[in-house]
């Protein structure tokens, strides 16, 4: 059951029509805990990128060996495998970018969009479609996260990646936890509102 | 049953070959991260005595390292000290739990093996006898500018939100902070993380020691004009002016992070534990040492 979509198909979709945040609702306690810059929703965005470009094409090459009773066990396995590989070699050989990074990539082994991806796609899915499709869900988390972070960080804090725009803090609320639930439900609201209007076009 | 075997052999691979992929990077890196942390560890003991690669410290300036261990168990419990003499040797001075001098004993070790644990512990086991219990507990560098105590640097280890948070501190002789440096933390990103921020961790500089004893967390806003006193680089700032920030709120406990309560109690109880702890045990070192005319460089 291979995927009839192209390449560039399966990046578009993981980043507007499966979007990670916004469209399938998965990985929300990071989605509400950092995104409180943009600087913090990049960081993540290109760890995640790595880690599920990587486990994809594992899980993918792979697939035919993977006992289906004890798949969930080897994709945390892959996965836990990856975080620790990159954590270690970024540690060694780009301590500057692991000064940076380091917490980020640790947080990412119990991600569910990570594990969904492999169960849903690349365990079915060619190499190939699998490294694109990661690629695209990657992009997509980290267009989510930038996206939230960009308005929190506006909002709370009046700052866009450090530098001061408004010079002003309008909402400190912005920059707590809980504010990240306000923002996701308001975002997903409006792009659910911008396909909406998008069909409705497309139809008349 | 078939079904069973068959299941638990595949995860037995998956999780043989997981191990293998971990365990062959971490041969590979092993080295090459230590010595990024070395390097590191180096350049933040400078930064943190105000030498920069602007302002290179003078040779007169040297660190000596002093090694602390927990001899013995239970109702022999005591505490050794693995120090520097000033003929360049090492000498194993033991205490008892009172404070009372109990043997110095010299150890057969190289300044360049002194650094490595696993070739320090050996040597010292093998020097007092191998019969007792030998745990590492943490080590002090004393800085000498000209012989003179020109401050202590203590690496320290506390726990934070969530797993260890690694810093290293450091106080002039007459125990008031220096400087804190967080070296390695996992705290969330956003929240906790902040704490390796400036307008954090600077809030310790200058603080004394009886501040530092009773010193609390405080869950009001970070006053604007001490914040810029904090981030003297980005606020640009000039000397003066930050020192008189500083002065005038030293006494002033510990403005918490917004949203990171816990992370910013276990920095402030973990800096207090370790200037408390830290004073009370050199006063009873720099006894002993004096008592027992032991000849250290510092």
């Amino acid at each position: 059951m291979a995927t009839d979509k192209t390449n560039l198909q399966l990046v578009v979709n993981g980043i507007l029509n499966e979007n990670p945040i916004f469209r399938l609702v998965l990985s929300m306690c990071p989605a509400v805990g950092i995104s409180t810059t943009v600087m913090n929703g990049f960081m993540l965005g290109i760890a995640v990128l790595f880690v599920q470009v990587c486990s994809s094409c594992t899980i993918s090459l792979f697939k035919n060996v993977i006992h289906p009773r004890i798949r969930i066990p080897t994709y945390t396995l892959t996965i836990a495998t990856w975080v620790t590989v990159i954590d270690m070699v970024l540690a060694a050989y780009l301590p500057e970018a692991y000064a940076k990074m380091g917490i980020f990539i640790k947080l990412i082994v119990a991600f569910a969009i990570i594990t969904m991806r492999l169960e849903m796609f690349a365990c079915k899915e060619s190499v190939n479609a699998s490294f694109w499709d990661g690629i695209g869900m990657g992009l997509g988390f980290m267009f989510g996260m930038m996206a939230l972070g960009f308005v929190r960080e506006l909002l709370g804090m009046g700052t866009i990646l450090g530098y001061d725009v408004l010079g002003f803090k309008p909402l400190l609320f912005f920059v707590l936890p809980f504010a990240g639930f306000f923002c996701v439900g308001l975002m997903m609201a409006f792009f659910n509102y911008v396909e909406i209007v998008y069909k409705r076009a497309k139809r008349a | 049953m078939k079904n069973i075997l068959t299941i638990i052999f595949r995860l037995t691979v998956a999780c043989l070959l997981a191990g293998l992929v971990m365990g062959t990077t971490f041969i590979l890196t092993n080295k090459a991260k230590k010595h990024n942390i070395h390097v590191n560890e180096q350049k933040v003991m400078l930064s943190l005595l105000g030498f920069s690669e602007k302002n290179p410290a003078p040779a007169s300036v040297a660190m000596h390292e002093v090694y602390r261990y927990l001899v013995g168990e239970g109702e022999g419990l005591g505490m050794g000290y693995l120090l520097p003499l000033r003929d360049g040797t090492y000498s194993f001075v033991t205490l008892d739990l009172a404070g009372g001098f109990v043997a110095q004993t010299p150890v057969a070790i190289s300044p360049e093996k002194v650094v490595e644990e696993s070739e320090r512990t050996p040597a010292i086991g093998a020097a007092i006898g191998a019969e007792k219990p030998l745990r590492y507990a943490d080590q002090t560098i004393v800085v000498t500018n000209d012989g003179k105590r020109m401050a202590y640097l203590l690496p320290g280890r506390f726990p934070g939100f969530k797993t260890f948070i690694n810093a290293m501190l450091a106080v002039d002789p007459g125990f008031s902070i220096l400087g804190l440096e967080i070296m390695e933390h996992e705290e969330d990103p956003g929240l906790g993380a902040e704490i390796d921020q400036e307008y954090f961790k600077n809030q310790f500089k200058g603080k004394q020691l009886e501040t530092v004893k009773k010193l609390e967390v405080v869950k009001t806003p970070l006053p604007e004009e001490y914040r810029k006193g904090l981030e003297a680089d980005k606020s640009g700032l000039g000397a003066e002016e930050v020192a008189r920030i500083q002065e005038q709120y030293k006494d002033n406990d510990i403005y918490a992070l917004t949203g990171a309560t816990i992370s910013s109690r276990s920095v402030t109880n973990g800096v207090k534990a370790m200037v408390k702890k830290f004073a009370y045990r050199v006063a009873i070192l720099d006894r002993v040492l004096a008592e027992q005319h032991i000849a250290t460089p510092f």
